[in-house]
């Protein structure tokens, strides 16, 4: 059985559920622990401990976390509509770990005697891919809200999806750039040309759009007009508790994950390191791992520092200036690629 | 594995199709419309047409049908639409006609589509590079049309949203009603902004200013 892209080799059907179930153990055991990270860092940047208390250093916490969610009870409002209600958490978490198989972990590596990559599918699409999927992962934020049949978690559900779509264009059109650059959609091909610059010193205007689109696109701060809670309580998930609330909380940090991963690949050469250091494959995934969670302190660093915006500026900010300028960018990468 | 594939997503095609047109919710039917686009997206995948897949998924599910959900979450409520009774007779005699035609096209064929392999596979069909290609060599001028097409239909919307939202002669424009006299502290915009700007206009409407807000006004501060 081939899988999707032309990876010029063939992987027995098992690799592929071995590296799956790897790949989703190793990010859902980081998780919890980037919730306690944000915690903890939030907690220092507001002087404060963050959570201390529940095993060393406070990083059980997440596990009492979890234990208590997991026995809440499953409970909906009246005016909810049941199978939508269950359904749109499931959309978006699903929609979220998809993202992961894209994820460039290393090259192809040589593992007692049979060729393996270390990716879940290099598929010919490369970014296509996410695009797809976070088109899908709107009707798990609408219908969450929709289905909830309250009017602070509609109007939630309204934001979210207008941001989606609003940035969704400028993160795409800032990525093309780098596709243009790189001259194709392989993933793991953008990283094999970054070799000689990473892209983020070229394409550093598609950077900044792709970084400040991602931001919206995962609805962090400034850009959580969506669980403004001065204004909406907690957005689309209001009336959520329990597991479902867990769900949409782990797909938001799975897309997180999946967006640093994304701006690692793609802007920050993905597993190479720099000064032509070539260490051994094996350490390849940590490296990923490292740049990622550089990505991740970016997040939580600038949730500690900025305001939200207001809901017309985030609008004009991502139609009047991100777009043009993304188109811009786009623009002349061409012709410098080109000429 | 792929025939396993096929057939769940063939099945899901079928049953979303059919429940856009029987169910009775605009919302649910426009989900249905969705799950049948997706189930599509996977056949194509199934066809090895990656890059159509995605397009599919991009452009309609997320795009398109985006768009409906937007429409029909705001609007359509629990009321349920029903059709006339000239477009319910005349509905299923389209639908019939159509069906004998599909039928026609395919038994056309003496079903040698089924008994026999399908086209032999290229490395590299249907990817990216080679769809690019094709339309940047054989499929130049209808590419360009199309994009054209596009184009004009873009500026179509925004010319016609214009015209609606009240730009004719002696509409009510913005500006006048920024110089509309109003209490103070009723939370619109201006206010937010900074008072200077509204204080000018206000003096240039009416002459004065009765009362304006302070650029801190209690109550604004935002806590996350």
């Amino acid at each position: 059985m081939i899988a999707f892209a032309d990876v010029n080799y063939f992987e027995p059907w098992w690799i592929q559920i071995v590296k799956a179930l790897l790949i989703f153990l190793v990010i859902f055991g980081v998780l919890p622990l980037l919730t306690v990270y944000e915690r903890k860092l939030l907690g220092r940047f507001q002087h404060r401990y963050g959570p201390n208390r529940v095993g060393p250093y406070g990083l059980m916490q997440p596990l009492a976390e979890i234990v208590k969610f997991a026995r809440k009870e499953a409970f909906r409002p009246t005016g909810s509509v049941g199978f939508l209600f269950r359904l749109a958490p499931a959309i978006s978490i699903l929609t979220a770990v998809g993202g992961l198989a894209l994820i460039p972990w290393g090259n192809v590596q040589n593992i007692l005697g049979t060729r393996i990559g270390l990716y879940g599918i290099d598929v010919s699409i490369g970014p296509l891919y996410v695009f797809a999927l976070g088109g899908i992962s709107f009707y798990g934020i609408l219908l969450g809200g929709w289905a909830s049949g309250s009017k602070y978690s509609f109007l939630g559900s309204m934001r979210a999806a207008a941001q989606l779509i609003s940035y969704e264009v400028s993160q795409g059109l800032a990525l093309v750039g780098v596709l243009i650059t790189a001259q194709t959609l392989s993933l793991t091909g953008i990283v094999n040309a970054q070799r000689g610059m990473w892209y983020f010193i070229p394409q550093i205007v598609g950077f900044l759009i792709f970084m400040v689109a991602s931001f919206a696109e995962t609805n962090r701060a400034p850009f959580d007009l969506v669980e403004a809670d001065a204004e909406l309580v907690g957005g689309y998930f209001t009336e959520y508790g329990g597991t479902g609330f867990v769900a949409y909380l782990f797909a938001e940090y799975v897309n997180m994950m999946v967006v640093s991963a994304m701006a690692a690949t793609l802007f920050l050469g993905g597993w190479l390191l720099p000064f032509g250091i070539h260490p051994p494959g094996w350490v390849d995934p940590f490296v990923v791992l490292a740049k990622m969670m550089l990505f991740m302190t970016l997040f939580i660093w600038i949730r500690a520092t900025l305001p939200r915006l207001r809901y017309d500026q985030l609008m004009s900010f991502g139609w009047k200036v991100l777009l043009p300028l993304a188109t811009l960018n786009l623009l002349v990468t061409a012709i410098i690629v080109v000429h | 594995m792929s025939v396993v594939m096929f057939f769940l997503a063939a099945g899901a095609a079928i049953i979303g199709a059919i429940g856009v047109v029987t169910l009775r919710n605009p919302l649910y039917s426009v989900l249905a419309l969705v799950c049948h686009l997706v189930a599509l997206a996977a056949l194509f995948l199934l066809l090895r047409a990656e890059f159509v897949a995605a397009a599919q998924v991009v452009v309609y599910a997320g795009a398109v049908m985006v768009l409906y959900v937007f429409v029909v979450a705001y609007v359509g409520g629990g009321e349920e639409v029903s059709a006339g009774s000239t477009l319910r007779i005349l509905g299923p005699l389209f639908a019939l006609a159509l069906a004998v035609e599909l039928f026609i096209a395919l038994l056309g064929s003496a079903l040698s589509g089924i008994h026999r392999y399908g086209a032999p596979y290229k490395l590299g069909f249907g990817t990216p590079e080679q769809i690019g290609r094709l339309f940047l060599t054989d499929y130049l001028f209808p590419f360009e049309v199309a994009s054209l097409l596009l184009l004009v239909a873009a500026i179509g919307a925004v010319v016609l949203a214009r015209r609606r939202r009240g730009l004719e002669e002696g509409a009510l424009e913005l500006k006048d009603l920024l110089a509309m006299p109003r209490p103070a502290y009723t939370g619109t915009i201006a206010e937010g902004v900074g008072v200077r700007r509204v204080r000018e206009q206000l003096e240039q409407a009416h002459g004065g200013v009765t009362e304006v807000v302070p650029a801190g006004a209690p109550g604004s501060e935002e806590q996350s």
